[in-house]
């Protein structure tokens, strides 16, 4: 048998194997261990390595482009040796992420210098000329005047608590002073008087108020630097998991306080850690912004929400008064202002506004697809000519809820699931260095793509025990279980909680489901508007869920459209970067004031398409395999 | 071809000033694309873009009305092919053909059975449009006569029936009878100026009749020529196969092929060929469902009139808005207070399928329906319309607790997922999963209520 | 010049064949089209849609006087219900094992290969045969049938999203079609399909089952649900492009307006005329939706339907 010299690059290792051996033998021989998400079935491409000289057989496959094929790239778990090699092995990608969000930092600094730096809050310090005979201007025209020559701040508004500490204040340090004003308004609002000059940048705190988390970000308003970044559960959570029971809970008796209280002490919470953390005063910070959903901002305002889940669903408003911290008792500069990011709808809320804002889809001709996925689907569909939105109701799966042993995704969480094609047998990842206690909502996806496409599971997200028995006869991972047939992901023995970790049918029904709502969701949009889906050039993936989602197996269980990978982009916390860019610039705020009037909402119910394409969609990928070329040519074989 | 909405939106100013009473120009688009708005409600379009839109949207077959209030018959302006493609807006009329040679005794009779029927269904009442008078003989005399009984009943509308445009002169010389607006019958090679003049003088709508497309096409061409808007066409089929034909044609040719000669609604006679009576309403029933305007029948009794208007009913319903069923509760053979409970939503087909089964079970059962807007459970449910809160609101609108002794609900086996929420609602309750399909029911009926 | 060009369609696809009947007997093939219903002048028909005749088992309970008193003591024994029904020129028998049920008499699997092998002596028609309806007893009964019956292709049913792996795997050792019924949905129809498939059932093995509505009971459901299938296999689509089978007979005959001699308004008129209609314009509508396979109940509503197809199979040519 021929023997073949193969080469490594970069490293240079050479080894010599018999024609016919795998790639990745070889390379294994060179002591290179390359990444086999799949276990080396061909199925995940990730194995990729370039032939730059030399023959291999098994060039061929659907991962690989005709462009890649041509420049040498084959997957090291089919290919074989034919002749001399010389291989180059790219730099490892880590698993799962080979689309990953942007280095925060990065993405700030992206922020921050999208928009002219002007924020509604100022500070000025002021050297006034003491009264005189001559000069016997009263105390308040004496510190307009000093405003406006020396700050070029004019119409200066002051309440009358204010005024009664004006004299003693404007003396204490000799006339110097420093006023902290706010121009979100028409003209400029007394928010702060000190003597003296104050040390110290002006601050400002971004605020995301999801159902289950909040983030709150301090902002350096001077130099628009994020300065630090802190998050908590919601408070509120133990008032109900999520909106709908939260709104429940606001219509019992000072169930509204209630939870008004609990959203303003999560707040409180963080900002005195932030606070903490950046040596500033709680009291130092001016200025805040908050996104929502459309509950969260009621509640948040302490406005009753019920409304928004009664028939025709209309929340009380969509654009919310600014109000200041002491309205709502924030522990913050008890003047500072608060302002609210509008929403378009009862579902979809000012958190989509503000995300819509922040993946600046409005911007470009670039015809986008927003997605923000959490117990709801929002969805935007647009380009700098139009947008248009609608929410579909996707249920906790995806927030690993409602599934016997389902968990958020946090250390004991499965999140990635491999299973072989021959022997059945998975292979899993946990999220922290600790034993499998339950599946998140990604681990959940992954789980269900891989039993589609080892046969596990038909398309119809049924188990098939006899194909399991067939191949694991010993031990079958499938078995009959309580609620219907299960598979088992993780041995009671190798589990943390001392029990099998099983997906059950109904789970996978869950699962079935929420992808459908989504994708449905998806589909009605581009029918409405007329626009095929495949003219989609970017799909941006906001919130909690972008974060840890494989887009391969979201597409192969039919949740995101079959579009090329490089179409998506994972935005991050794209409520909370929202937030953040209209506590930097003025103009940030009036631009999504502008895109929450232009945005057209779609009422899914209105007719028949949602319900079509809901139950096209009950299937994986999709009734119409056609949508789903490439999952289709994978179950193909 | 109709634009789709987002090509109906590059025409229109993008300035979201909401005049049209739609909160985007976007919004508006979609509502054009859908035809449920007219174009008219934005005052600032462009003369150019109108254009532009106006032509796109332009009806292909054009629509006409036969007669003036009460069953007038108003056909035509169809967009699809196939009911699911959109819907097929105007169902056609029905009418009766009486002919002059019959015994006036006996034409009276029919028309007094036409006019005097009707019959309910699903809430609606349905009756039969009108009267078709055929100048049989050739009499002018008994022509006149037949349409003057016809005046008996002016609610209906009518249909004149003869070539020959000396007797239709005469019938509309009566103003009384041209003011009811009748369709002249029919214009031919033969006859076609006279007609043509006839229709103008009287506004009247025109049937124009010539074998084969091509003859028919031609004198449309030349009538409309002529001045006259409102014609409807007769392509002389008269059996099930070539009236197939003629009508699939005719209306593709309308609607892909934007051919105006043919833009017209068609006339059938089903009764001519027909070699029973069961034949003929078979082929009116073709006729309905396939693509007719104006059905002129030759007999008429209850039994055929009920199912046909049933017929006619069934192919017209919008299917982007599926029959709702009444929300409310349903009893089901005589329940008592201590009978089952089961909700479901008003979409028709899950109605249907629920309420036969529990019928079939033989169960006396409580069944209250949901309002879900016409959606299915699932749908519904996925879409956020079928939850604990309008479950609750329902069987408090209802007054389930004054009907019902225990306090018990079933609620469907798929959305099973409800149960915790209701449990929160219903907080005395217990919330039963029932079984995922409707053929479920009656086995879990038996098992959990038999005593 | 024709002023007028006949606005043909040509189109992709092809409705998939299926054969039923045994060798030595009587066959029947349905499908094959590449053209809507008694389209001629866009494509081909090459197979008639056909008739098949409902018969039970067990003397039916609740049917109305009307269609008892046609078919006459035939209706005691299925065999002789089966000669009547192929005398009267049905082209298929579509035998649904009623007494299976685990209320009307829990028949057994044995029974149901006896009652199956009497009928095939009685007529050679193909079979069409059904189990009541009860998942287990379904897969009881039509694996006894399948056995006894092998060879002669029958269509078996029903196979729903719930039972398609027995049955499909019955029918396929015993070289059977199947009927795969779905709820009303066109996406579910083609569900069931590919999950059929998918399982390895041949193509030409399978009948759809959309689910029939009467007329005034969703019929334009079925309808739509129909063209949209019929419309999805002409345009390429391989998993919607199987024969559709429909139930106006059955579906019809359930109804109110179809049963009701008394108590019911006098608008509704002679009952008689009004319930035949009822079963016969329901069947019409649906066969020029796509039906294929049509099962009817009364002998005269075969009669006249059956001339109807006859008249509209009747090549014609572009009108122009
Ligand atoms: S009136 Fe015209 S410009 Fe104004 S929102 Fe409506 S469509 Fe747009
Ligand atoms: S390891 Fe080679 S394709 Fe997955």
């Amino acid at each position: 048998m021929k023997t073949c010299r193969v080469s490594f690059q970069p490293g240079g290792a050479v080894v010599s194997v018999s024609e016919g051996t795998l790639l990745l033998d070889a390379a294994a021989r060179a002591g290179i261990l390359l990444d086999m998400p799949c276990g080396g079935q061909g199925r995940c491409g990730r194995c990729r390595v370039k032939v730059e000289s030399g023959e291999v057989t098994g060039r061929e496959n659907i991962h690989l482009s005709q462009e890649d094929m041509a420049q040498g790239w084959v997957l090291s778990c089919t290919a074989r040796v034919v002749g001399d090699l010389a291989i180059t092995v790219p730099p490892k990608v880590e698993r799962d992420r080979a689309i990953v969000e942007l280095p925060s930092a990065r993405a700030a600094a992206q922020i921050a210098l999208h928009w002219p730096r002007y924020p509604a809050l100022r500070r000025a310090y002021l050297e006034l000329t003491p009264p005189s005979l001559e000069d016997n201007a009263p105390d308040l025209e004496r510190l307009r005047r000093g405003l406006r020559q020396e700050a070029n701040l004019e119409g200066l508004e002051l309440d009358v608590y204010q005024m009664r500490e004006l004299g003693a204040t404007l003396r204490q340090d000799n006339w110097r002073v420093s006023a902290t004003l706010d121009a979100s308004g028409p003209g400029n609002r007394l928010v702060d008087l000190r003597p003296g000059r104050i040390k110290g940048p002006l601050l400002g705190l971004a605020v995301d108020i999801g159902t289950t988390n909040v983030v709150a970000y301090l902002v350096n308003l001077d130099n628009g630097r994020l300065l630090g970044k802190a998050s908590r559960m919601n408070r509120q959570v133990s008032c109900g998991e999520d909106v709908i029971s939260r709104i429940v809970f606001s219509q019992r008796e000072g169930g509204v306080d209630t939870l008004q209280n609990l959203a303003v002490d999560t707040i409180n919470v963080l900002v005195k850690e932030l606070a903490q953390a950046h040596g500033a005063s709680p009291e130092d910070i001016g200025d805040m912004v908050m996104a929502g959903n459309t509950t969260m901002a009621h509640l948040f305002l302490g406005i009753p929400p019920r409304y928004i889940r009664e028939e025709p669903y209309v929340p009380t408003a969509t654009h919310f008064p600014v109000c200041t911290a002491r309205d709502l008792g924030l522990a913050i500069h008890p003047r500072a202002s608060v302002y609210c990011v509008p929403s378009v709808a009862a579902y979809v809320g000012g958190d989509i506004t503000a995300g819509v804002l922040a993946s600046k889809l409005y911007e470009s001709d670039t015809l986008s697809l927003f997605l923000d996925v959490g117990t709801n689907g929002e969805i935007v569909l647009g380009n700098k000519d139009f947008m248009m939105t609608d929410a579909c109701s996707a249920g906790p799966a995806l927030e690993g809820a409602g599934m016997r042993c389902g968990m958020r995704a946090m250390p004991g969480a499965i999140e990635d699931v491999r299973i072989s094609s021959l022997t059945l047998e998975p292979t899993i990842k946990v999220i922290g260095d600790v034993p499998a206690q339950g599946i998140c909502g990604s681990g959940l996806i992954s789980a269900v793509a891989e039993m589609l496409v080892t046969g596990v599971i038909s398309k119809g997200g049924k188990i098939d025990l006899d194909y399991v028995l067939s191949r694991q006869p010993e031990r079958p991972r499938a078995r009959p279980g309580e609620s219907g047939p299960e598979y088992v992901l993780v041995w009671a023995g190798e589990a943390g909680g001392g029990t099998d970790i099983t997906l059950s049918e109904v789970d996978l029904e869950n699962l079935v489901r929420v992808k459908a709502a989504i994708y449905a969701g998806i589909m009605v949009m581009a029918e409405k508007s007329g626009i095929p889906l495949d003219t989609v050039e970017r799909v941006l993936i906001g919130g909690a869920f972008g974060q840890h989602i494989n887009v391969e197996q979201a597409i192969q269980i039919g949740l995101l459209p079959d579009l090329p990978w490089d179409k998506f982009h994972f935005l991050g916390n794209t409520s909370a970067w929202g937030a953040y860019n209209i506590l930097l610039s003025k103009h940030a705020r009036s631009k999504v004031e502008e895109l929450v009037a232009g945005m057209t909402y779609v009422e899914l119910i209105a007719d028949n398409s949602f319900m079509n394409e809901f139950t096209a969609s009950l299937f994986l990928p999709h009734t119409d395999a056609d949508r789903f070329p490439s999952v289709a040519h994978l179950l193909s074989r | 071809m109709a634009l789709t909405a987002i090509e109906i939106y590059k025409y229109l100013p993008k300035t979201n000033c909401k005049d049209c009473g739609f909160p985007t120009c976007l919004a508006f688009a979609m509502k054009l694309a859908q035809k449920g708005a007219e174009l008219s409600a934005c005052k600032h379009v462009s003369e150019e873009a109108k254009s532009a839109l106006e032509a796109a949207s332009r009806p292909p077959i054009r629509l006409v009305t036969i007669g003036k209030d009460g069953r007038k018959v108003e056909v035509g302006n169809e967009v699809a092919m196939f009911r699911h493609e959109k819907t097929f807006y105007h169902q056609p009329g029905l009418l009766l053909r009486v002919k002059d040679s019959a015994a006036p005794d006996k034409v009276a009779q029919e028309m007094a059975a036409v006019a005097s029927y009707k019959v309910e269904r699903v809430g609606m009442q349905l009756s039969w449009n009108g009267l078709a008078i055929q100048n049989d003989g050739g009499d002018k005399a008994a022509f006149l006569a037949a349409v003057k009984l016809a005046q008996a009943h002016p609610e209906l509308a009518l249909v004149l029936m003869s070539d020959d445009p000396d007797t239709m002169a005469a019938a509309l010389g009566d103003p009384a009878v041209a003011g009811r607006l009748p369709l002249i019958y029919a214009a031919t090679e033969a006859n076609w100026q006279k007609m043509a003049a006839l229709a103008k003088q009287h506004k009247c709508p025109l049937a124009v009749r010539a074998g084969g497309l091509d003859a028919l096409a031609t004198l449309t061409e030349q009538v409309a020529a002529a001045g006259i808007e409102d014609i409807v066409v007769d392509p002389g089929a008269r059996d099930f196969g070539d009236s197939l034909n003629a009508l699939t044609q005719i209306r593709r040719l309308a609607l892909k092929k934007s051919f105006r000669p043919l833009g017209y609604p068609v006339i059938t006679f089903p009764g001519e060929k027909a070699s029973s009576q069961e034949e003929e309403v078979l082929l009116a029933t073709q006729h309905i469902a396939r693509y007719a305007g104006v059905i002129v029948l030759d007999h008429f009794s209850p039994a055929m009139a009920y199912p046909l208007l049933t017929e006619r009913l069934n192919i017209y319903t919008d299917p982007q808005k599926p029959l709702q069923m009444q929300a409310g509760v349903y009893p089901f053979g005589k329940p008592d207070p201590a009978s089952p409970l089961l909700v479901t939503t008003n979409f028709s087909l899950t109605y249907f399928s629920v309420s036969s089964e529990i019928e079939s079970s033989g169960f006396p059962t409580w069944l209250m329906v949901v309002d879900t807007e016409g959606q299915s459970v699932l749908t519904s449910w996925a879409s956020g319309k079928f939850d604990a809160e309008k479950i609750s609101k329902a069987a408090k609108n209802f007054k389930v607790e004054e009907k019902i002794g225990h306090r018990s609900l079933v609620i469907p086996g798929a959305v099973a997922v409800l149960r915790g929420e209701l449990e929160g609602e219903f907080p005395e309750w217990k919330i039963m999963v029932g079984p995922r399909e409707a053929v479920g029911i009656g086995p879990f009926l038996k098992q959990n209520w038999a005593r | 010049m024709p002023k007028v060009e006949a606005p043909v369609e040509k189109w992709r696809g092809r409705v998939q064949e299926v054969r039923l009947g045994g060798d030595g007997r009587k066959q029947v093939t349905v499908g094959g089209e590449s053209t809507l219903p008694f389209l001629h002048f866009d494509g081909e028909i090459p197979h008639r849609p056909v008739i098949a005749a409902e018969v039970l088992d067990m003397p039916p309970a609740d049917w109305a006087e009307n269609v008892v008193s046609a078919w006459g003591d035939a209706l005691k024994s299925p065999a002789a219900w089966a000669k009547k029904a192929a005398q009267l020129g049905a082209d298929l028998i579509f035998l649904r094992l009623a007494s299976a049920h685990p209320e009307q008499g829990n028949t057994s699997g044995a029974q149901a290969a006896k009652t199956v092998s009497q009928v095939m002596e009685a007529t050679d028609l193909p079979l069409i045969v059904v189990g009541p309806d009860v998942a287990e007893k379904d897969n009881e009964v039509i694996v006894a049938v399948a056995e006894a019956a092998r060879g002669q292709r029958l269509a078996l049913g029903t196979v729903t999203d719930k039972n398609y792996r027995t049955i499909v795997a019955t029918a396929m050792a015993g070289g059977h079609a199947v009927v795969a019924q779905a709820p009303m949905d066109m996406n579910l129809s083609k569900q069931l399909n590919i999950l059929c498939c998918d399982v390895g059932l041949p193509k030409d093995s399978l009948v759809m089952d959309p689910t029939t509505g009467a007329l005034g009971y969703g019929m334009e459901y079925a309808l739509s649900v129909f063209e949209r299938l019929r419309l999805a296999a002409l345009q390429g689509d391989a998993m919607t492009a199987m024969p559709i089978l429909c139930h106006a007979g059955y579906e019809s005959w359930r109804q109110k307006e179809a049963k009701a001699v008394e108590g019911v308004p006098v608008s509704w008129g002679d009952q008689k005329v009004r319930s035949l209609l009822w079963e016969q314009m329901t069947a019409l509508t649906l066969l020029q939706s796509g039906a294929e396979i049509m099962v009817l109940r009364h002998p005269r509503s075969m009669d006249v339907v059956r001339g109807v197809i006859d008249r509209l199979m009747a090549r014609q040519g572009p009108v122009s």
